[in-house]
């Protein structure tokens, strides 16, 4: 299903919800990320697009401190969600992913109840109350468009369920923490052309109430789906712009071959 | 921390004060590990002198003479045994068996392995010792340790030839190798270093077991005799069981050296074990 | 040793030489290792059928007293005549109750387990992340190297400084500030007791549970812990909320396999608990017996029983110990190739 994708010239006024600057990751000695800057405007859907490769999984992960779980990695520069840097010194990295969700590459559903995993990260915050805990969920699943499948099997194990439906129960887990920012790393890549066009959808309704970056390694998804684009090679981020004008007018001659195709 | 949305969110000095304990519990474990080895090399080795290995434990002092040559002896013939059944096992079941035989099979060695030392023990005692006739001797010992000691060894035999890559007996076979052939000059080197791991484990819980032989080989303060029945041995970890519940000085001071050559002996079995284990992974494949 | 318990595939058995050609020689090898691995497969029953063929005389001698009594008594050897009951007889005066020794087991089995268990997924957890890299072998080595430590050792160290330090440094501290507590009161005893073995059994079970619980939790994949960590968990939530059960199936047959190890032992119990005969113990410091050490302990005086009766009692107590072993060890194993086949692992 083709979404069209506005002309964005509402976005200069957006506020900025996420913001890269001078944003540089090193995987040991290996510069994986060089000198990255990038704003996210809020409710919008950004895409990062490049060869495999190039870094945009280590960038999106910068964004949520996932590399703090890497002894290996190291971050420099900042990160600004909402104007404050979430790498300063003395923030909590666990309080960040409360309003940063990520979504995987492959579906990672927990070995437990449907229910049981939407509710895991509520629960882990502390709430407790079992009615709060079915709204949320239905919420949740409602939200991730997957309520009207599994609304009466939420007991049953979440790893019965497709792939497709796995991967918007993880998608459902993410909106019960009530985030502001989602950040998916290639969601539909292992997953099949009609769980993808599903997902895609939902991509699209989410945008209403979250900020979305998505990894994407297909350029048709990018342009079918979000609003900004962003370009990465080989660790640098070459050029970001409104979706219609990367894809229509790259100014990047970079950019404008990896468009065409002369690259995959 | 403006940052931080209020309300209610996990709080990661529960999580460090976790991680902490946590690690406390390992390194007490591994204290207390520490201490038992330093306990016993302490006291064990300063008693460890040329005569332990030169004379037998008469009463209620002496040598080791007796002891070591007994856990020799005793563990040797188990591993002669424990080998060819063992083996026989592990190659049955991979190369002949049908599907429901091998899960069968497998199931009861690992069955098997639960079984309370004491109650091989005092199987073999009321089977060899008193109806057949062969009294406290060299040969129950043996087979009380082959019992222990071969789910290990069937378990490693079976995984080392169900290695064995398949293109490689395919080769094999094309040229025309019947089939004892092709398992024994295929498999057999390639899953060696499997096997010998196996073996080597087996080994060492060979030395260290004492119910199973308290019952099958008794106790002998001289030299086993070879003779196959009727003729008790001794063993080192019987002397540290015994010996420290003397009232005498010198009695204990064997126990301890004896607890500090098994520890030894232990130690160094598994030391060859886990470098065995470094080959394999290291050889190409 | 850590445990070695992998899943084998079937790669061998498509190209088989034996399921190609008939020939003289496999015929001989197929008979001959056919011969070992029936042995291997009928050991257990062999044993089995043996120990309650010898136990018979004294399963129907004891009837059901056997688990209702705790008088454990080999009768006069120098009495007159004999006592006779379904038609075996033993000395005058014998009553072979065994609850003691089987409510001993089951009580310091079952102690050793919520001790050990508890310990042995903390330091199964910290050997996967809190420890460094670089030290992980040597901490996987030193855990490994305890359980190949001879049960006698363990006993040695316990007689030697656990017993004594319990008996002179503990137990009168514990039953003095603590004595309120239920079972901390009371007598403070010798050292050997229920204290001493419990300790002894969690330092020989814990390296066995935690060499699964490590190994199944590194057969993980990273993902779960990702997974909880992007919905804002903290590091340890992630790891026993969300790694942690989904290995349950894997920890739990340990758990059991661990249990049946405990309950079996011999040496070391033996040598620490006391040896209570025809008592119960009052606290945890009071003497306690298992049905492993009373069968070695009581066998000399068993052997003055001239009517035999004695020894077929050990006998019919070496038999309880089994099924009780053979039972939980089915269980554990069925755990395992159950959970192996859900998830796809070969039988």
């Amino acid at each position: 299903m083709i979404v069209t994708n506005p002309d964005q010239t509402s976005a200069s006024t957006a506020a900025t919800k996420l913001e890269a600057r001078d944003l540089n990751i090193y995987y040991g000695k290996f510069h994986a990320i060089k000198n990255a800057n990038l704003s996210v405007p809020q409710n919008c859907v950004m895409a990062l697009i490049g060869p495999s490769g190039c870094g945009k999984s280590t960038f999106i992960r910068a964004l949520n401190r996932m590399h703090d779980l890497t002894p290996d990695a190291r971050v420099e520069g900042s990160v600004l969600l909402d104007g404050e840097n979430i790498y300063a010194g003395g923030i909590d990295p666990v309080t960040i992913r409360h309003r940063i969700g990520m979504v995987f590459q492959r579906p990672n559903p927990f070995p437990k109840t449907i229910f049981e995993n939407v509710v895991y990260g509520p629960k882990i915050h502390g709430e407790r109350n079992k009615k709060k805990l079915l709204e949320i969920c239905e919420k949740s699943l409602r939200g991730a468009a997957l309520w009207d499948e599994v609304k009466d099997r939420l007991d049953r194990s979440a790893l019965d369920l497709s792939g497709g439906q796995q991967q918007r129960l993880c998608i459902a887990r993410c909106l019960a923490v009530d985030p502001e920012v989602i950040l998916m790393d290639e969601p539909a890549s292992a997953l099949d052309p009609i769980a993808t066009s599903k997902v895609e959808d939902l991509i699209d309704e989410l945008k209403k109430e979250y900020t979305v970056v998505i990894v994407t390694h297909s350029m048709q998804q990018a342009a079918r789906i979000s609003d900004f684009t962003t370009f990465f090679l080989m660790g640098e981020l070459i050029e970001t712009g409104t979706t219609s004008s990367i894809f229509t007018k790259p100014k990047d001659k970079r950019t404008e071959d990896y468009i065409t195709g002369r690259y995959g | 921390m403006a940052i931080a949305r209020t309300g209610v969110a996990p709080k990661s000095w529960a999580s460090r004060t976790w991680w902490t304990f946590s690690t406390a519990c390992l390194i007490a474990v591994i204290g207390v590990l520490f201490s038992i080895f330093a306990f016993v090399m302490a006291r064990g080795f300063p008693a460890i002198k040329l005569s332990l290995f030169t004379t037998s434990t008469h009463g209620t002092a002496g040598g080791l003479l007796n002891a070591i040559a007994g856990t020799f002896l005793l563990v040797v013939i188990g591993l002669a045994i424990v080998t060819l059944v063992g083996l026989g096992t592990a190659i049955w079941t991979v190369e002949f068996a049908p599907l429901w035989a091998k899960r069968v099979i497998r199931f009861m060695v690992d069955v098997l392995a639960g079984v309370p030392s004491i109650v091989v023990g005092y199987f073999l005692y009321v089977a060899l010792v008193e109806e057949a006739g062969w009294g406290f001797s060299l040969v129950a010992g043996a087979i009380a340790l082959a019992i222990f000691m071969l789910p290990y060894v069937v378990r490693a035999a079976d995984v080392a030839f169900s290695n064995v890559p398949r293109t490689v007996r395919e080769g094999a076979v094309a040229l025309g190798a019947r089939p004892a052939m092709v398992i024994f000059s295929i498999d057999f080197p390639w899953a060696l270093p499997g096997i010998l791991t196996g073996l080597l484990v087996a080994t060492g819980i060979g030395l260290g077991e004492t119910a199973p032989l308290i019952y099958t080989a008794g106790w002998s303060n001289y030299l086993p005799t070879l003779a196959p029945t009727h003729s008790p041995v001794g063993y080192l970890t019987y002397v540290v069981w015994t010996y420290i519940s003397q009232p005498f000085e010198a009695s204990h001071q064997l126990a301890y050296a004896a607890a500090a050559l098994l520890m030894i002996f232990i130690f160094a079995t598994n030391l060859l074990a886990r470098s065995f284990v470094e080959y394999r992974t290291n050889r190409s494949r | 040793m850590a445990s070695m318990d992998i899943r084998v595939g079937d790669t061998a058995r498509a190209v088989s030489p034996a399921a190609l050609q008939r020939s003289g020689s496999q015929t001989i090898l197929a008979v001959l290792t056919g011969l070992a691995a029936l042995a291997s497969f009928a050991i257990i029953f062999l044993m089995l059928f043996f120990l309650i063929a010898y136990a018979y005389p004294a399963i129907r001698f004891n009837g059901i007293e056997f688990f209702t009594s705790g008088i454990w008594n080999i009768g006069n050897q120098y009495g007159s005549g004999t006592m006779t009951r379904n038609g075996f007889s033993a000395q005058p005066g014998a009553s072979f109750g065994a609850l003691v020794f089987i409510f001993g087991t089951l009580l310091t089995g079952a102690l050793t387990m919520v001790v050990a268990v508890p310990l042995s997924l903390m330091v199964a957890l910290s050997l996967v992340y809190t420890v460094p890299k670089r030290l992980r072998p040597i901490a996987n080595a030193l855990v490994e190297l305890m359980a190949g430590v001879p049960s006698v050792v363990y006993g040695l160290w316990g007689m030697v400084v656990l017993v004594p330090w319990i008996g002179e440094k503990l137990a009168p501290w514990v039953t003095a500030h603590l004595g309120f507590v239920p079972f901390l009161g009371g007598s403070a005893g010798s050292g050997n007791g229920l204290a001493a073995s419990v300790f002894i059994l969690s330092l020989m079970v814990i390296p066995i549970m935690v060499a699964t619980t490590r190994d199944v939790m590194l057969a993980q994949s990273n993902s779960l812990f990702e997974a909880s960590m992007a919905l804002g968990s903290t590091s340890w939530q992630a790891m026993t909320r969300a790694v942690l059960p989904s290995v349950r199936s894997g920890v739990v047959a340990s758990v059991l396999l661990a249990f049946g190890r405990a309950l079996g032992e011999t040496m070391a119990v033996l040598m620490v608990c006391g040896a209570a005969i025809n008592s119960y113990p009052e606290n945890i410091f009071s003497p306690v017996n298992t049905i492993a050490a009373v069968i070695v302990s009581q066998l000399e005086s068993a052997l003055t029983d001239a009517s035999g009766m004695a020894q077929r009692s050990l006998a019919e107590l070496a038999c309880a110990l089994f099924v009780i072993t053979l039972i939980i060890n089915v269980v554990a194993r069925g755990i395992m190739r159950g959970a192996d086949r859900r998830e796809g692992r070969a039988a």
